[in-house]
């Protein structure tokens, strides 16, 4: 009975999904998360992708579901060559790119500087979002027609707060609203408030959604990412092996999208035999777990899918740990710089990297800048994710920084966090 | 184990089970209980997987084990005196990006920053125990709130990157194996062994039970309860600490949010292994086989390759059927 209020009291949820939530929370040694609560919950880069979680679930206009199967083989380029110095990922073949290239009209927009900019943070609690928050704040402070303080609010995870928060703003008579959100339906209506007034607004989490709400998005495509590292990872294993794949929080738009590039990408790979799929929450520790109890099982892993960094530094240490770690290729992850760093000091098992840039924050005020200009722009902004070279990884990991960074070669240092 | 027990029936007021034999035999087989269903759970697990038995996946488990079980053993003391510590979690992940951050990834300031870290974590149980005991706060609103205030602070301190750099050298030594038993299962063990040496060989681990079991008799019988509510917080808070520490040398330190949800698995860790939220009864080994059936449940989900939302049924299915198995034995007898 105690317990049940208690979970309540935490949760703030429906008891029934409360107490669910709770006994899954119990039966991982890491903290774990009920798919359900995922998209408000996520611990790390899973920031970046929850706001795109939600998008999906949003309008069901916006995610056509036949699209991708059908499109993706005939269209998408081969994965960038190994050799090739950093190389933009193809664009254009993700549901997303369905609308992203739609015009928006930004007469309504155009106004005199000095413009107020306003961020509005879903949360600020992963260090991904806290980058892309720099390199937002970074790319206003080179537009001298913003004005100097950036007004900066916090939901922390509570999309009712950033209701609030931006209601807060529309009365502080802020002029430009960048914002990634905690759950795009909680905020749409605001936003459409915003918009209403003539305060433009722009989606920075990563995420993409094509609602009234938003005028436009700044955004990271988890299809294409997946697909690049599934094919990158295919090609070192020279099209056979056997794999296991770990993926972010399971119902996540990261998941499902990296789940399904991973699964086309092997249709032509037919001799590469996916082991098992699991979902490690973007959690170091959980990963870690995960794969030492999957190497119990599989006496013989040779490739490991594993697009986020975080989650890859985790599974390396069990394998390092297992003295297995000599038989298995991972593929390429993220800039995370402990993935980096982990890289550097084992370069035999890596395979590259493709990026997950929180210079998403960065392209999302350029996007308002041209938006408050009243020059026009599209739905969508594609912040391409980049393919680096083996060789050039060790270059990216900075050494001397925390595991929990991202790799920022473009951000000037007095806009870097603390380390 | 047993003496605590009896001591325990001692001042009870009618409201307590008797201090009979009786009483005395039916604690040891219900505490005793859930060994049987961890034992039922490993049977079960043995014959689904071959691998499961495999010594090696057995030491795996008890040391996925150590950061949840190290963190019960502070919240199975605090439980047996009818409190609860949330804030366990919000420690964890302070002591694992404080631990680093002290370290700065040099190896000379490993020993600074595990005493640091343990001060700090330690302090945190001391204010909880403070308040608890003076204020007569209540434990789960105080503990909760101490939560925020703690995640907060870590936020605060780090600016929202999980600052700092673990020691090479910290998480080589700890993550060793000497033979094949890794060090973090004797670590584990050896805290284990000292919370139960408190637990029944000092005057203290008595007073718990005393003041769970009734506050009032305890009080009126001499028992400075004040003092035992708080040595039981601070006990708390230095095991959560020196599990964020274990965490840190587990999986480097990557988040502000590491300890995120640990909370929960060692509130469910304490409770399946018998210590109720009503206080007075159970006792750190029923949380030990609690932990070890948690984990055992995550370990069998991974080994029989289920997909990931059968794992989520079957765990819960593993954690509803434990302790409705304990349930069940408690009853026979």
């Amino acid at each position: 009975m105690f317990g049940i209020r208690m979970v309540n009291a935490l949760r703030l949820g429906p008891p029934l999904l409360a107490g669910f939530a709770m006994l899954m929370a119990a039966c991982a040694p890491a903290p774990a998360t009920a798919p359900t609560s995922a998209p408000t919950t996520a611990p790390k880069p899973a920031a970046t992708t929850a706001p795109a979680a939600a998008s999906t679930t949003a309008p069901p206009t916006v995610a056509p579901t036949t699209a991708p199967a059908s499109a993706k083989p005939t269209t998408a380029p081969a994965a960038p060559a190994p050799t090739s110095a950093p190389t933009a990922l193809p664009a254009g073949t993700s549901p997303e790119a369905l609308t992203a290239n739609k015009p928006v009209d930004t007469a309504a927009f155009k106004k005199n500087p000095p413009w107020k900019l306003a961020i509005s943070a879903g949360y600020l609690s992963n260090s991904w979002v806290v980058f892309a928050q720099q390199y937002a704040k970074y790319e206003a402070s080179i537009h001298p027609e913003f004005a100097k303080d950036i007004v900066v609010t916090d939901a922390n995870f509570n999309a009712t707060k950033q209701v609030a928060d931006i209601e807060d703003l529309l009365n502080r008579g802020v002029d430009a609203i960048v914002y990634w959100p905690v759950d795009d339906k909680a905020i749409e209506p605001v936003l459409e408030k915003a918009i209403a007034k003539g305060i433009p607004t722009v989606n920075v989490g990563g995420g993409y959604l094509d609602a009234p709400g938003v005028v436009s998005n700044a955004y990271i495509d988890q299809y294409l990412l997946g697909e690049a590292v599934a094919k990158r990872m295919a090609e070192v294993l020279n099209g056979k092996g056997q794999i296991i794949s770990m993926l972010p929080i399971a119902g996540t738009t990261a998941a499902v999208d990296q789940d399904k590039a991973l699964k086309d990408v092997l249709k032509n790979y037919p001799d590469i035999k996916l082991l098992d799929t699991q979902n490690g929450d973007w959690n170091r520790a959980k990963a870690k777990s995960i794969t030492e109890n999957l190497l119990q099982k599989y006496q013989k892993i040779e490739g490991v899918f594993s697009p986020a960094g975080q989650m890859s530094i985790g599974m390396a240490e069990a394998f390092e740990e297992a003295g297995r770690l000599q038989g298995v290729k991972f593929s390429p992850g993220d800039e995370y710089n402990g993935w980096l760093k982990y890289i550097a000091k084992h370069p035999d098992i890596n395979t590259g990297i493709v990026t997950f840039p929180p210079s998403a924050g960065r392209t999302g005020v350029q996007q308002m800048v041209k938006i408050l200009m009243g020059q026009p722009v599209t739905k969508g902004i594609q912040v391409p994710s980049v393919f680096i070279k083996l060789e050039d990884v060790a270059k990216a990991a900075e050494m001397d920084r925390p595991d929990d960074w991202w790799s920022s070669a473009d951000l000037p240092e007095e806009f870097k966090p603390k380390s | 184990m047993t003496v605590a027990i009896t001591v325990q029936a001692q001042p009870s007021t009618g409201r307590e089970r008797p201090a009979s034999l009786l009483g005395t035999t039916r604690s040891f087989v219900e505490r005793r209980a859930i060994w049987l269903v961890l034992l039922v759970l490993i049977g079960c697990a043995g014959l689904l997987s071959p691998v499961f038995l495999n010594p090696i996946n057995l030491f795996n488990i008890v040391r996925q084990s150590a950061v949840v079980g190290i963190a019960s053993i502070g919240v199975t003391l605090v439980m047996i005196t009818r409190g609860v510590d949330l804030s366990v979690g919000a420690v964890i992940s302070l002591a694992a990006v404080l631990g680093a951050a002290v370290m700065g990834g040099q190896d000379g300031n490993v020993a600074q920053a595990v005493a640091m870290t343990l001060l700090v974590g330690t302090l945190v149980g001391a204010i909880n125990g403070l308040l608890i005991a003076l204020r007569g706060l209540p434990p789960f609103i105080l503990t909760l709130g101490m939560a925020v205030a703690v995640q907060g602070s870590n936020l605060l301190y780090t600016g929202g990157t999980a600052y700092g750099v673990v020691a090479p050298g910290y998480r080589d030594v700890v993550n060793q194996r000497l033979g094949p038993v890794p060090l973090l299962v004797l670590i584990f063990a050896a805290v284990l062994l000292v919370g139960l040496l408190i637990q029944n060989g000092t005057l203290f681990g008595r007073r718990l039970y005393l003041v769970g079991g009734n506050p009032e008799a305890a009080r009126l019988s001499g028992v400075n309860v004040s003092r035992t509510l708080f040595l039981a917080y601070t006990c708390s808070g230095f095991t959560a600490a020196l599990a964020g520490l274990v965490l840190l040398a587990r999986s480097g330190v990557s988040s502000n949010f590491a300890g995120q949800g640990y909370e929960f698995d060692a509130l469910a860790a304490v409770v399946l292994g018998g210590t109720t939220f009503e206080g007075g009864k159970g006792g750190i080994g029923g949380t030990l086989a609690g932990v070890l059936i948690l984990l055992v449940a995550f370990n069998l989900v991974n080994i029989l390759g289920l997909n990931f939302n059968a794992q989520l049924v079957l765990k819960g299915s593993i954690i509803i059927g434990a302790a409705a198995l304990y349930r069940l034995a408690q009853r026979r007898d």
